[in-house]
């Protein structure tokens, strides 16, 4: 089936308001930030309404002139419509948005309905839907026509010559859809329990309406609303674009020459996601209040507005040669000069372009264009294999004979053919129109079921190209030319042994569903690899637009179908564990902890505390012995003495040196690997991939700090803060003298943090910190202040305004983040007043 | 391109297409000629390119260095370029300029500074006039007698240079060329080792200093370069960008070390022309708990032209305007800060005619205290999912899978970065020689920016490869997948294929036009619009007339070629077209063609060579333009026009 033309539609939407729709839901919505269920309460109107909503945004988005719609309500107090007006009859239906292409305002509208207190037949509204609609299309034959119910079926039905109004929808070709709210619906699944007769009767109506039409369906309104946020691809074809195909001179040797009439269209395109609007909420004017009503917001969209500046300074300014040409004191001008500019307006303003630091005025904005013809010129050919897909630079093209000559169609299908014979691909120059500029590309014959074509992409241009010179991996030279086979760049046969078997285990190729004969397909197809992006942004556009308060209706979380193939299956996954696990073992990776970027140190946002840390890092970095980068170090001490003592011979000792080191590594115990990635001043912390975890996402907010302003969160007088306060606490052990300050401080921090909103996304980070204040307050004698802390943070939690959920995850700690107790107290020699029993019950009993 | 305004308008959230190039503007390059000046580089040789005339590896060197800056002016207009020559006898007058006092031997004949045309030019000059008498570079730049300086000196200049004019956080190199192996031969061997020692500290303090030294070591027949005797026990890895990786690896020998023939160092130096610059370092996980730590580069990026900005003309000279973006309501005039917005969807048009007071601007009123639109940190987890930047493996697939039509836009390069996760390289050396002897291309989910959509990816294996005017480095190349919602259907399912005579008269021709390279080599593709405009911008600069007509676009096909090879065969193919039996078949458009329309383009020359085009019907002047993709729209006078002038032109 050809795809079908987009807009040129008609859609009439007939809404039931009678008093029944008026009844209140509870629905269910996405879980809250605690993971929590969340539900809200509204009419059936309200909730079936979002279904229209949601396909008259479908159509604002579109944009198109020709995709229109009308809605129409039924049940209604008052009575306006086309049929009424003539004929009389057809009460209670109201025209209530005329045809035409929808807008904001449309929305609005369907905002301001509400349930009446008259019931009104549905099928007097779908005859004036569809007389409405008739009327209106007239002139536009053709066009699709397109009617949407949405009903509870409570009302009664005057079931009575239906068949006529079958009869004449099936005519004009109409496409009926029947959303309804609670209808049963076995594959959904669902079915309303204590369902009233006359829906039940009303049901089984519409299903014969619809199984009598030649396109109707029926659905349940739940699984509409699911289904609306479905990613769909809008399958449209491109325009075919005329060109020509060229091969030699055609002005010159006409007859030696070829020229054949084409046609392109697009394979690929970009879909991009849709741009947002932006808003800004008005300052409230005094009449914008209505007595007796809400207070209303008013949010206005914004324009964005380019303003240019001329600098004042500059125009006083005597052409200063050697002011423009040292560099290091225009930095500093800068930062004076934006006191000092003067708005001009664009009209005044001349284009040019920048020739280092001449300026060239160019009032057409560009230079007279490179003369060029339009069409596709071959320039040679070359072997298919040699086919470099890297190049590939855009998007890909079809280029197909002219439709309409079965002679260019000859012409085209015999070169197509030939090359594909003789496996080459084409060297092309491309001109769009006229006078624009060529672009280098290649052709790749492709011969499809009954059709020939070629397939065009973009390839570089000289320029286009960087040729960056990188360090070989696998020939490595010594200082004496020699060639290396063992350094810890290259990998040793265990470790490729172990890399083979792993990509052996990850394969893709059967892990897809089976085709229609059982024979596994690979997984991950691209049909069906939806842009995550493009679909999740317009499910939000969609969504704000139909919801008036996000907070009361959050967002729902995407759908499953765009994050199908995020993860690797898990058969896969299943299958290659163990490979996995024997590379983690013999590659031996670790994330080198993070020193202070450059760039931060360079753009003087260096503070004093960030130098600590990178002084820090590397010194446990130093300590940690048999680390798996000796080499780096080496070339520190290197690159810093430089006393030219180093003789070869030394050198290579060095590097035997290294030999017997990475011999220690293999040898290493797996439990060691923890502490020596994250390398602690205290003792016995357990080195599990979960404090791994949160090691990680400590640096990312370390990141973080380090780009925007950075603050530690420390109010005066406390030496712990609030953004790192685990970083903090280690770094003041460190410093060893004030330990009772740093574990009180830590249970401030930690029991400020907690009282904060949106403290859950720390939990683990707050958790750690717990462990750690104990251990600590364990060696240190510090269990006092512990159990002194524990108990006031226990009172905290539970009350109000408290964070219970915190504490559930204290509790589930168990026995690691009780008091502590005389027993353990007396393991480490300290004093502890809590009983054993004290302790355990101290996390239990509320 | 876009204009400069339009350019600007593009919000940040969605200008990840620009962040390609945009990104690149953001740093400035400065670089450092640094030239050697000692009486071999000014010994007289035969040009390579012209047989009667002389020239000696200063010229060359000098040339290298104006075609750079010409290059550089146009493509890095904020980056800067000084030269300084060493082993002279010339005294520079370095009071003059402000700077500090240089060691001796050492002129810096142009300091660190942006561009302009006058400084470009003065030296095309200099050229010129060394090529008509040979004597006037040794006449201006003339060389120490007998003797060399030490290397230890020229870094230290090198080091002042950078000092007194290069801007901190500019990429600083500087490209050193000499023809001379060990610059201290001859010494005896406590001094010599004093130099050595005294060449690798000032080499340090020119590294801690943030500059990395880029060397063009000329080697001849005649004077042969071993960069073992003295270079290659100072220099270290300093092609790397990265400050930590200067202390990469002792063991291993600078990679950056070229040694060229004098022949070669312009394209020597084009290779170094660009500092590498990573457009990002993010982690690449190979599984649960299995990540090594990488950096992507674009290798092939499309180099655009420069955009056009606004001036404002002061009457004696031009100042670059300032520009600002701004929020704006246009109904209340009031500026909106950027942390005040809100983010919603587009509106639909024709709403004024419902807003009351006939106002321009839409609005939304809600409930106060409600929020319909979202925070811009909202709209961002919207693109991203949530997801980090960094790269995930998902499986491997046969190299096979990936079809030519499988792309969208350009590719990149990833390389190991052992500085974030150590083992990376050795994990990455493994993986790759995994992929290539299994012939497998890997998928992933990459997500490179903070900001970018995350977007499935094939991971194609590259060897290093060294061959003969080739080089490849060893890596992988991400190429980015299309989704499903970027394909379109092939809108034509059938149409007439050609007969296997047509076929196989198809292919003689095809034979002879194969390329000799065997694929496509984009370096003899330079792009001619680029250039075409960076000419007409460079006499613009230098006040000089433009003649268009000396352009030569070298990408145009060899006509000539193409008409020796397979003119006659060409000939013969279309006679076997003519021979072929289309004239019957049903267009496949399904629709007959119709007898009187038949367009034979004879029949329509010959009228309209005598004039009487205007006797065709229009339903034939539409068939013969549509047959030639040109418009039909218009009236009959319109259409009669539109194929007399193609009849014209053809």
């Amino acid at each position: 089936m050809p795809a079908e033309r987009a807009g040129y539609t008609v859609t009439m939407f007939l809404v039931d308001i009678s008093p029944s729709m008026g009844k209140v839901r509870t629905v269910h919505l996405p879980p809250g930030l605690d993971g929590e269920e969340r539900f809200a309460n509204m009419t059936s109107l309200e909730w079936a309404l979002q279904y229209v909503k949601m396909k008259v945004q479908d159509m604002i988005f579109g944009g198109r002139k020709t995709e229109q719609c009308g809605i129409i309500t039924f049940g209604s107090e008052t009575t306006n419509n086309m049929i009424n007006q003539t004929n009389g009859g057809y009460e209670n239906v109201y025209e209530y948005v005329g045809i035409g292409q929808p807008n904001n305002g449309t929305i609005a509208k369907l905002d301001a309905l509400q349930p009446s207190t008259v019931s009104g037949d549905p099928i007097d509204a779908l005859i004036v839907g569809v007389d409405t609609q008739a009327e209106y299309m007239t002139k536009k034959k053709t066009w699709t026509r397109k009617i949407v119910l949405v009903t509870d079926g409570e009302s009664p039905i005057e079931m009575e010559n239906w068949e006529s109004v079958i009869k004449k929808m099936n005519a004009l070709d109409i496409s009926f859809t029947i959303v309804g709210v609670d209808f049963d619906d076995l594959q959904y699944p669902y079915e309303e329990p204590g369902k009233s007769v006359i829906k039940r009767t009303n049901e089984e109506f519409y299903h014969g309406i619809v199984s009598s039409l030649k396109n109707g369906t029926v659905g349940t309104c739940a699984y509409a609303l699911q289904e609306i946020t479905c990613p769909d691809v809008k399958v449209s074809k491109s325009a075919l674009m005329g060109t020509v195909l060229r091969v030699g001179d055609i002005d010159g040797h006409p007859d030696e020459a070829i020229e054949i009439a084409v046609k392109t269209t697009k394979c690929t395109t970009i879909a991009r996601p849709k741009s947002w609007k932006k808003f800004a909420p008005r300052i409230k004017s005094s009449k914008m209040e209505v007595d007796g009503e809400e207070e209303k917001t008013e949010f206005a969209q914004l324009r964005m507005r380019t303003e240019y500046y001329v600098d004042d300074e500059d125009i006083k300014m005597e052409d200063n040669e050697e002011d423009l040409l040292n560099n290091s004191t225009m930095d500093n001008d800068q930062k004076t000069k934006s006191e000092h500019l003067e708005k001009v307006e664009k009209e005044e303003l001349i284009r040019g372009f920048k020739y280092g630091t001449t300026y060239v005025p160019c009032p057409d904005g560009q230079f007279p264009k490179l003369p060029t013809r339009k069409g596709i010129e071959i320039c040679g050919f070359f072997p298919t294999k040699n086919y470099r897909r890297d190049y590939a630079m855009g998007e890909i093209s079809y280029v197909w004979a002219d439709t309409n000559s079965p002679q260019q169609q000859a012409a085209l299908s015999s070169i197509v053919q030939a090359m594909y014979q003789k496996e080459v691909v084409a060297i092309a120059r491309r001109v769009t129109k006229d006078g624009m500029d060529p672009k280098m590309g290649v052709l790749v014959p492709v011969t499809l079921d009954k059709v020939d074509c070629l397939l065009w992409t973009q390839v570089p241009f000289a320029d286009d190209v960087r040729k960056y010179s990188f360090a070989s991996l696998e020939r490595l030279v010594s200082k004496k030319g020699e060639r290396l086979t063992t350094h810890p760049y290259l990998p040793t046969k265990q470790q490729q042994n172990a890399m083979d078997i792993y990509v052996d285990a990850m394969d893709l190729m059967t892990a897809g569903d089976q085709d229609e004969e059982g024979i596994p397909q690979p997984w991950f197809d691209i049909r069906q690899s939806y842009n995550p992006a493009f679909h999740r942004v317009k499910q939000a556009l969609f969504h704000c637009a139909v919801v008036s308060d996000l907070k009361r209706q959050p967002l729902p979380p995407p759908h499953p179908e765009l994050l199908k193939y995020f993860n690797t299956p898990p058969t896969v996954i299943a299958q290659a564990k163990n490979a996995l696990e024997k590379c983690q073992d013999v590659f031996k990776v670790r994330e080198v902890p993070k020193k202070v970027s450059a760039k931060v140190r360079r753009n003087d946002h260096a503070h004093a505390e960030e130098e600590d840390d990178g002084q820090l890092l590397l010194l446990d970095r130093k300590q940690s012995p048999g680390k798996p980068q000796p080499t780096q170090d080496k070339g520190k001490t290197k690159a810093t003495e430089s006393d030219g003592s180093a003789t070869e011979e030394e050198e290579e000792e060095e590097e035997q040196d290294y030999g017997d080191k990475k011999d220690v590594l293999l040898d290493e115990e797996p439990t060691v690997r923890g502490q020596r990635m994250a390398p602690l001043p205290t003792p016995a912390r357990s080195a599990s991939p979960q404090s791994r975890r949160i090691r990680e996402q400590n640096m990312d907010v370390d990141d973080e700090a380090n780009v925007g302003q950075i603050d530690p969160g420390r109010i005066p007088g406390r030496i712990i803060g609030t953004t790192d306060p685990l970083k903090d606490f280690r770094k003041n052990l460190e410093q060893g003298d004030i330990v009772t300050k740093a574990v009180e401080d830590m249970g401030f921090v930690i029991s400020d943090i907690v009282m904060r909103p949106f403290s859950w996304r720390r939990n683990s980070e707050l958790m750690e910190c717990l462990r750690e204040m104990r251990n600590v307050a364990l060696k240190e004698d510090e269990i006092e202040t512990w159990n002194a802390f524990m108990k006031e943070f226990k009172t905290k939690c539970l009350n109000k305004p408290g964070n219970p959920d915190f504490w559930k995850e204290v509790e589930k700690a168990g026995r690691g983040l009780t008091l502590i107790s005389k027993q353990e107290a007396d393991r480490y020699g300290g004093l502890s007043i809590i009983s054993e029993r004290e302790a355990r019950d101290f996390l239990a009993k509320h | 391109m876009p204009p400069y305004d339009d350019w600007n308008k593009i919000d940040e959230e969605e200008d990840e297409e620009l962040q390609d190039a945009s990104f690149f503007e953001g740093k400035r390059d400065v670089v450092l000629f640094c030239i050697d000046c000692s009486e071999s580089m000014h010994t007289m040789r035969e040009d390579p390119e012209n047989e009667s005339a002389q020239t000696c590896h200063l010229f060359t060197a000098l040339q290298a260095a104006v075609q750079i800056q010409k290059k550089k002016i146009v493509v890095g207009p904020n980056d800067s370029v000084g030269i300084l020559l060493f082993n002279t006898a010339r005294k520079g007058n370095s009071r003059s300029s402000g700077g500090s006092e240089l060691k001796q031997n050492v002129l810096l004949y142009q300091p660190i500074s942006q561009m302009n045309a006058s400084k470009v030019h003065d030296l095309i000059q200099l050229l010129q006039a060394a090529k008509e008498d040979p004597c006037e570079l040794s006449k201006t730049f003339p060389p120490i007698k007998d003797r060399r300086m030490p290397i230890g000196d020229v870094f230290t200049s090198c080091n002042w240079v950078f000092r007194d004019g290069a801007p901190k956080t500019a990429t600083k190199r500087v490209f050193l060329i000499t023809d001379e192996q060990d610059p201290h031969s001859g010494i005896p061997g406590a001094r010599y080792q004093q130099l050595l020692t005294s060449s690798r500290t000032t080499l340090v303090d020119l590294v801690e200093a943030g500059v990395t030294v880029e060397p063009f070591f000329i080697s001849t027949e005649d004077k042969p370069f071993d960069i073992n005797k003295f270079y290659s026990s100072v220099l270290m890895p300093t092609n790397v960008t990265e400050e930590e990786d200067i202390e990469a690896n002792p063991h291993v020998l600078p990679e950056a070390i070229s040694i060229s023939r004098i022949e070669d160092l312009l394209s020597q130096m084009r290779i170094h022309e660009i500092p590498k610059r990573a457009l990002f370092s993010v982690p690449f996980q190979l599984g649960e708990g299995f990540t090594i730590g990488i950096k992507g580069y674009g290798l092939v990026t499309e180099q655009k032209k420069g955009s056009y900005l606004y001036f404002v003309d002061l009457g004696d000279r031009l100042v670059p305007a300032i520009n600002k973006t701004v929020y704006v309501d246009e109904d209340t005039e009031a500026e909106v800060e950027k942390s005040q917005l809100a983010f919603g969807p587009c509106t639909g048009p024709g709403e004024e005619a419902e807003e009351e007071e006939g106002s321009g601007v839409a609005t939304r009123v809600v409930n106060e205290g409600s929020r319909p639109f979202y925070t811009a940190e909202e709209v961002k987890s919207f693109r991203t999912l949530g997801l980090k930047p960094g790269i995930k493996l998902l499986g491997f697939k046969d190299r096979t899978e990936l079809q030519f039509e499988d792309n969208v836009k350009h590719s990149l390069f990833i390389y190991p970065d052992e500085f974030s996760y150590s083992g990376s390289k050795r994990t990455f050396a493994a993986l790759l020689k995994s992929m290539v002897k299994k012939n497998k291309m890997g998928l992933v989910l990459a997500v490179t920016r903070s900001n970018s959509i995350p977007t499935f990816c094939a991971l194609l294996p590259q060897e290093e490869k060294i061959e003969e005017g080739g080089y490849e480095p060893a890596g992988f190349h991400l190429i980015p997948l299309p989704f499903a919602d970027d394909i379109r259907a092939a809108p034509i399912e059938e149409a007439y294929r050609a007969s296997d005579k047509l076929t196989t008269a198809a292919r003689a021709w095809i034979d002879k036009l194969t390329v000799k390279t065997g694929t496509y080599p984009p370096d003899s593709y330079p792009n001619p619009a680029l250039a075409f405009h960076n000419d007409q911008l460079q006499a613009n600069a230098f006040r000089e007339e433009y003649d268009p007509d000396s352009f030569e676009d070298v990408t145009l096909p060899k006509y000539d070629m193409i008409h020796k090879r397979a003119g006659t065969l060409v000939q013969d193919w279309k006679a076997a077209l003519e021979d072929e039996p289309t004239i019957n078949v049903v267009a496949a458009s399904g629709v007959k063609r119709k007898a009187d329309v038949g367009v034979d383009e004879a029949e329509i020359r010959s009228k309209h060579e005598v004039g009487t085009l205007a006797k065709l019907k229009n339903d034939q002047l539409k068939a013969f333009l549509k047959s030639k993709s040109q418009p039909v729209s218009g009236n009959k006078a319109e259409l009669v026009q539109r194929v007399s002038d193609w009849l014209d032109k053809h």
